[in-house]
């Protein structure tokens, strides 16, 4: 390379470099994407009296109590079996057996999620073996419930660990599927970082009438009411409802990329009525939703709801115009991603670069097609499996109005001059976002405001003093 | 769960069989809680700070995911430090090597991103492949125009301690004394080992030490330039800031470059005077020692004059107090300053000097936390119901659930706390939420006593 070193950080905002930045093949730089242990354990705070037990090196689970811990802001429970060198030579039964015995005595859960991180996944630990002799040693009871799942972080990204550690509390703790089953409908969130998404589907579940379990839902564990008292597991899907939930009059999945093998295991393995819709952001996608519901259940959408729908309606008449035409680069993990996207088509956005650093080519194709399928979505173009260094040089070489995505997004938002709105998972720099839901027709009222309101107050902040208006 | 100082030695609970862990804080069991960061965390923290040079992370996204740029290790030049290059190793690469990977991804940065040099750090997939990183770092070499270094500090191989001290193993193995390694020594010059420049805290030190005529060759490392690493070894004195484990790295220094080191605490007044003292007399030079006492007593003075009203509010406050290194004993002398008295203190990742240290300062009444487990802390705070917290990040919101005051010490915070005037932001920062009104609001009675029946919170 000939460019001089002082001018190296010019050359790097370069068409030129962008070229060369996209045919990086070795190297990946500032990855957006965490790794599967750590969805597992959302996935496992999710169920009442759950310990979420890492069997692994004791640094990974340190590392994933802080990301969690920054986004949510909350104290995070887990454990982890602090595997070390002589564990890598021997395997880790000892430590899996004595981690349990300790974890036991010391938390007293109602049960614990044992999924692995890559030290124990490189050297082939069998944890079901393993599982098994920690009962006949007595380090749990003969009886105590116990999930287990394979969660290589060399593997897929955190949705993947979601979804595996789901599918382990289904294939582990749920009993076989009864003829008779009951009227229960069970419904899916995904790896979704917004407990007040979870609230706004049991709030809307709720008006519908219908008889459900959402599962997991973590809503009261990472967003818990501040009594005065540290609660270790202030809440969660029930084990009762997790032992039933064979017996599902039906699942709903609210996402598919995150839930790809525990939707498979339900639908396809266990037979049980599934449905699956895209996650319930924007009018379109809360409408689907709702129908859906509905539909599997036979309720009527009460006369709430659909007040509930003008309201946001209204909300997007009165902002339409701070919205139509803007141009957007979105990144993020792929469901979410889906949502976003049906949501600024019909608000008129454009969304110009989509990139999902776990996205698959299946991901990518149905995104195509949603673009396609409106007159906004001509410009969009999919990048999968690219990094946020890749997004720099689609920012600055294709210049859009604003991004949308997680806190790590700021560097080339930054670079790039244009403002970030923070949607996704981390959001370690601004406060509560979490407790605002971008789902349901209340979600498409949030959205709008954080979006016009961010552009709103960046138009005031620049303007001169002729153009600095009361009215905008 | 914690021990009365005067009851036993600490030595009584210390049966771990790794040098440098701390006492009273045995391994972690399994099962016991996840509070500990590995190795390869605690050599990251080390490195990083090299703020000119490319960190690249040969491991599976876990590693580099979770870790780039967690860290408040500030800048005033390069930010290269702070961009994520990780292998990003998939299963293809678990299965068949990642060396050719890295290799790439090596050259790569060099080309592109102009490094000054570029660290490479192994995880506990790269280990237990087996990929030769060493090796691959030495090939590369000849390709690029900068030095490639390995860190071999797979997390596997224990606490964050180990991991410290791998990276002051390979500071001094490859990087310190490399250019200039003839050269004769400055005078008046210092290292400062352990400073990290979290927050800006070089801000609140080095004012004083140019006022003073000192030079400030590098941190080890904290807002360091690679360039000025590879002279370290032309500094009169090493200034150790957190002992921890980089004291095998001052050993090293004074073996191999005759460098004498001290040790030194930045955080709090008397501290802080006592640092420039030692300093002063560590190089050994009389006018230097001289002026040096004159500007300690104007320091001293304004300080003090700065924190009164705060020591004024905070007279008669309780502490608790946990955190690692340094801190773990400056800090007992720091809040006592402000007036606050500690009712407790214990720490995860101290030296044996450092816990010893704190003992010294400690109140005989003061309890030492030996219980570091999540269950073992929620006792401690229920019974001694302190009125400040002082701690690192991950149990802010622990105490927050506890309505306890929190300050967090550790590198999560975004406030510098050295030097004098670190002394007067951190006087700020912990009126700030000791005082804060929010801590009445919590503990109104609700519902209530006309209210309907709205749960019973226990307050």
């Amino acid at each position: 390379m000939s460019i001089p070193a002082p001018l190296t950080a010019d050359w790097l905002k370069t068409e030129e470099y962008r070229e060369l930045n996209f045919a990086r093949r070795d190297l990946v730089i500032n990855p957006a994407k965490a790794c599967q242990p750590l969805g597992a354990l959302v996935c496992a705070l999710g169920f009442d009296g759950c310990l979420p037990f890492i069997h692994g090196s004791q640094g990974c689970a340190a590392y994933f109590r802080n990301s969690l811990s920054r986004h949510y802001r909350e104290p995070i429970s887990a454990v982890s079996d602090s595997m070390t060198e002589d564990a890598a030579v021997f395997g880790g039964q000892n430590n899996l057996i004595e981690g349990l015995r300790n974890a036991h005595t010391l938390y007293k859960p109602k049960m614990m999620a044992i999924f692995t991180t890559c030290m124990a996944e490189v050297i082939g630990d069998d944890i079901k073996a393993y599982l098994e002799n920690a009962r006949k040693q007595n380090a749990l009871p003969e009886d105590f419930p116990v999930a287990l799942a394979h969660t290589p972080s060399f593997k897929g990204s955190h949705i993947t660990g979601y979804d595996n550690m789901l599918k382990g509390f289904l294939e582990t703790l749920a009993e076989p599927r009864r003829h008779s089953t009951h009227l229960r409908l069970y419904v899916v969130p995904g790896f979704d970082p917004y407990p007040a998404n979870l609230r706004e589907y049991k709030r809307l579940l709720n008006y519908l009438g219908v008889t459900y379990t959402l599962m997991p839902d973590y809503s009261d564990v990472v967003d818990a009411p501040n009594t005065g008292e540290f609660k270790m597991f202030p809440g969660g899907t029930p084990f009762s409802a997790l032992r039933e939930a064979l017996n599902a009059s039906g699942y709903l999945f609210l996402q598919t990329y995150s839930t790809q093998a525990s939707l498979k295991f339900v639908k396809n393995v266990q037979k049980i009525p599934t449905e699956a819709v895209p996650i319930p952001l924007g009018i379109r996608n809360t409408d689907r939703f709702l129908t859906t519901v509905a539909d599997m259940t036979g309720r009527r959408i009460p006369a709430e709801i659909t007040a509930e729908r003008g309201r946001a309606l209204d909300a997007a008449t009165d902002a339409h115009p701070y919205l139509h035409g803007k141009r957007f680069a979105l990144f993020g993990d792929p469901d979410i991603l889906l949502g976003l996207t049906s949501f600024l088509l019909e608000m008129g956005g454009v969304p110009v670069h989509i990139l999902s650093s776990n996205g698959s080519q299946a991901f990518a194709k149905e995104m195509e097609d949603l673009l396609h399928a409106s007159p906004y979505g001509r410009e969009g173009k999919v990048y999968v499996g690219k990094d946020l260094w890749h997004l720099r040089s689609l920012l600055l070489s294709e210049p859009v109005d604003m991004l949308l995505g997680d806190s790590h997004g700021k560097y080339a938002a930054r670079d790039a001059g244009i403002p970030l709105v923070r949607v996704g998972f981390p959001v370690t720099d601004r406060v509560n976002v979490h407790r605002y839901p971008i789902v349901g027709y209340a979600g498409v009222i949030n959205l709008i405001s954080l979006i016009a309101n961010t552009f709103l107050e960046d138009k005031d902040r620049n303007a001169d003093e002729a153009h600095f208006e009361l009215l905008r | 769960m914690y021990v009365q100082l005067d009851q036993s030695e600490p030595k009584d609970f210390c049966s771990s069989p790794l040098p440098g862990n701390p006492l009273l804080c045995r391994r972690a069991l399994p099962g016991e809680g996840a509070e500990r960061s590995c190795a390869f965390d605690g050599a990251r923290v080390v490195l990083m700070p090299v703020t000119d040079a490319a960190h690249l992370i040969h491991g599976p996204i876990a590693c580099a995911g979770n870790s780039w740029d967690n860290r408040g290790a500030l800048s005033t030049g390069s930010q290269l430090y702070r961009r994520g290059f990780t292998t990003d190793l998939g299963e293809n690469d678990v299965v068949y090597g990642g060396e050719e990977k890295l290799y790439q991804a090596i050259l790569e940065i060099s080309a592109k991103h102009r490094p000054q040099a570029i660290f490479v750090y192994s995880t506990c997939v790269s280990a237990l492949i087996g990929d030769d990183i060493a090796g691959v770092c030495a090939r590369a070499r000849k390709k690029v125009s900068v030095p490639v270094i390995p860190v071999d500090a797979p997390g596997f191989l224990g606490d964050k301690n180990i991991g410290n001290r791998i990276a002051g193993e390979t500071l001094w193995q490859h990087v310190i004394g490399s250019r200039n390694a003839g050269a004769p020594k400055i005078p008046r010059s210092i290292n400062l080992i352990g400073e990290y420049n979290i927050a800006g805290d070089l801000g609140g030190i080095l004012p004083d030490l140019t006022k003073l005529g000192i030079k400030l060759q590098t941190a080890i490392t904290g807002d360091a330039r690679y360039t000025d690493l590879t002279q370290a070894h032309r500094a009169a004195l090493n200034v150790l800031v957190c002992s921890k484990s980089l004291t095998n790295l001052a050993c090293s220094l004074e073996q191999q470059w005759q460098t004498p080191y001290i040790e030194a605490s930045f955080y709090g007044i008397e501290d802080t005077s006592r640092a420039l003292r030692n300093i002063a007399r560590g190089l050994a030079d009389r006018g230097l020692s001289g002026w040096t006492e004159e500007y300690i007593l104007r320091q001293e003075r304004e300080t003090r004059q700065a924190i009164a009203p705060y020591r004024e509010r905070l007279q008669g406050k309780s502490a608790v107090l946990f955190t690692g290194g340094v801190k773990t004993w400056s800090m007992v002398s720091a809040l006592t300053e402000l007036g606050i008295t500690i009712l407790a203190g214990g720490t995860q990742n101290s030296t044996p000097a450092d816990f010893e240290r704190m003992k010294a300062r400690l109140d005989p009444a003061a309890r030492i936390i030996e219980d570091t487990s999540a269950a073992g802390f929620l006792t401690l705070i229920r019974e001694k119901k302190p009125d400040l917290l002082v701690a690192g990040g991950k149990i802010k919101y622990l105490a927050h659930k506890m309505r306890l005051p929190f300050l967090d010490i550790n590198h999560g915070r975004k406030r510098p706390y050295a030097g004098y005037p670190g002394m007067i932001t951190l006087a700020e920062a912990i009126a700030r939420t000791v005082f804060s009104p929010v801590w009445d609001l919590t503990r109104r009675p609700y519902p209530p006593a006309r209210g309907g029946e709205g749960g019973n919170e226990d307050v």
